[in-house]
């Protein structure tokens, strides 16, 4: 464990914590100076502190809240249904890969693609001239409705990134499962368990940790969306799809409200900080316990 | 009857999921002419004149160049995250530094969203004239990569057994020595794995090549996105998706490849993190 002398430990992580306090550390600081200054592109050098007045136009600004909303709704609704889905593709064929590994490479191969990419397809898989979907919607029923428009952009959204980030749940569930150790499944076989008994009470609790660990991978991931989300609908149908990544990206970009957009990072920063500290909060506790 | 099952789910399940793909793959296989009567998943006359298109026109939008800067770039970001993690995770996993406090921190911010970091870097960059360059690029996909490469590089080199330190040692050799010539060619299929699952991550970042790059080191994520924004007739749907299969290639080629690996490293990524 201690082969390495302190000292000389500290020598080798050198490059990378300086290239981390440069590259983070440094813009952090910018960020917390810049939240209380008034700034623009034009004095963006030379920002005068005036106070708190940042936070309270990102606290009052609509947007922002109804941002927040999305990403809130997004990130839970994405997250539990990639669980589920995942959950029950990694039982369900277990059978089938445990023989054959390489059926494994086209259920990840969406996560091989990039998530923009993926959100410029379905631009063209949604298209009402060009693309397949509403062409067989029309042929076999006649309709087809407006995927991107206001009410249906969010569950059209919703669904791309379902399918595209299943495949991550899934993987890690199948990999616990076949984890679990085969002579407790047949100790419980023997004593006479039907197979959802098994499941029920010996894999799933088993497989607990992992399934708590990629919900909150998913949900963070889900609650940060950016790339699919703005490729496929650049927060369009009237703001509808704007995520909290997307407000910031705006505010910065499109309106140039560098004061508004980086006290919307702090904020966006504290909200994580406070969701990873209860993650690693639940982590310890399954440690001691 | 419950095998039949199990395939018909695979089945669903595969084609769901990369439905997306199959679409825009049989779609760049079409004329524009096939596109506006068929819209379906069959491909009528089959032809290569959207990719002929792409490779041969590049006046206003230069797919090889797209292709080029996300190969620097996710080469410089996967490079240089491993010249910075190894050391480090040399270090953690064989001293005691590091591993209370820099450890968490940095596998932690794999949950952060970088979109935090992303204003002040572009003030950053326009001061050191870091816009739209590929190494300015590749410096961020640095940091996307370090989290992952380092609980990689901890973990393997936690597992080199203490002998082979203690005996390179003996014979006096120094830890950079022992890093270099005893730990590093041990730890080899981390630093590949590591390697292959960097690059395809760089390689399909998007949001700080969208801030970061405007013309001249834009990546292929963002320069497909190019062919997107009609100009006059609308939309090529049939040159749109030959650059997206063109684009997705890369990642998608090393992915199937090496599926084993990333999938070994997704989940050591996952129950560390």
């Amino acid at each position: 464990m201690t082969i390495v002398r302190r000292s000389e430990g500290r020598v080798f992580l050198t490059p990378l914590v300086g290239f981390l306090l440069l590259f983070l550390g440094f813009p952090a600081i910018i960020n917390l100076v810049y939240s209380v200054s008034t700034v623009t592109f034009e004095t963006l050098r030379a920002p005068t502190v005036s106070g708190f007045g940042n936070y309270l136009a990102v606290l009052a600004d609509r947007d922002f809240w109804r941002a927040t909303s999305f990403s809130l709704r997004f990130g839970l609704l994405t997250a539990i249904a990639e669980c589920l889905l995942g959950l029950f593709l990694a039982v369900f064929l277990a059978p089938l890969l445990t023989k054959r590994p390489v059926l494994m490479a086209p259920l990840m191969l969406p996560l091989m693609v990039a998530p923009a990419m993926v959100g410029l397809m379905y631009r063209l898989v949604l298209h009402e001239f060009a693309g397949p979907v509403p062409y067989y919607l029309f042929e076999w029923f006649g309709d087809s409705p407006a995927f991107l428009d206001i009410n249906n952009a969010f569950w059209t959204l919703s669904v791309v990134e379902i399918l595209q980030w299943t495949p991550f749940a899934f993987l890690l569930f199948y990999m616990a499962y076949v984890a679990v150790p085969n002579d407790i499944r047949e100790a419980a076989a023997l004593d006479g368990a039907s197979g959802w008994k098994v499941l029920w009470l010996i894999e799933l609790p088993l497989m607990l940790p992992t399934l708590v660990i990629a919900f909150f991978i998913r949900f963070i991931d889900g609650f940060r969306v950016f790339d699919n989300v703005y490729a496929l609908t650049g927060s369009g149908a009237g703001g509808s799809t704007m995520s909290l990544s997307i407000y910031i990206y705006q505010a910065f970009f499109k309106q140039g409200a560098i004061g508004k957009a980086v006290a919307a990072s702090v904020v966006l920063f504290l909200a994580s900080l406070a969701a990873l500290y209860i993650l690693n909060w639940l982590a310890g506790r399954r440690r001691r316990s | 009857m419950m095998k039949t099952l199990r395939w018909s789910v695979f089945v669903i399940a595969v084609l769901a999921m990369n439905f997306p793909i199959i679409v825009t793959l049989v779609t760049s296989f079409k004329s524009a002419r096939e596109l506006s009567v068929n819209p379906g998943l069959w491909i009528g006359q089959p032809t290569i004149e959207n990719y002929l298109r792409i490779l041969t026109q590049t006046d206003r939008f230069n797919i090889y160049a797209y292709l080029w800067n996300s190969t620097v770039a996710a080469l410089i970001g996967t490079g240089l995250a491993i010249l910075l993690a190894f050391p480090a995770a040399y270090a953690i996993a064989k001293s005691d530094v590091g591993r209370r406090t820099l450890l968490p921190i940095v596998i932690n911010l794999r949950a952060v969203p970088l979109i935090i970091f992303a204003i002040p870097l572009y003030m950053m960059y326009q001061w050191l004239g870091l816009l739209d360059t590929q190494l300015g690029l590749g410096l961020i996909l640095t940091i996307v990569n370090i989290p992952l490469a380092l609980v990689i590089l901890v973990d393997a080199i936690s597992d080199v057994p203490l002998e082979l330190d203690e005996a390179a040692r003996m014979d006096g050799a120094s830890s950079w020595q022992i890093m270099t010539r005893i730990v590093r060619p041990v730890v080899r299929p981390a630093l590949v794995t590591t390697f292959i699952f960097g690059f395809i991550t760089a390689w399909n970042e998007f949001l700080f090549g969208l801030m970061l790059t405007t013309s001249r080191a834009v990546p292929a994520t963002v320069g497909a996105s190019f062919f997107f924004a009609a100009s006059g007739g609308g939309v090529q749907w049939g040159t749109a998706s030959a650059v997206m299969v063109l684009g997705a290639l890369p990642p998608v080629l090393l992915g199937l490849v090496m599926y084993r690996q990333i999938s070994g490293s997704m989940m050591a990524g996952a129950v560390k993190g």
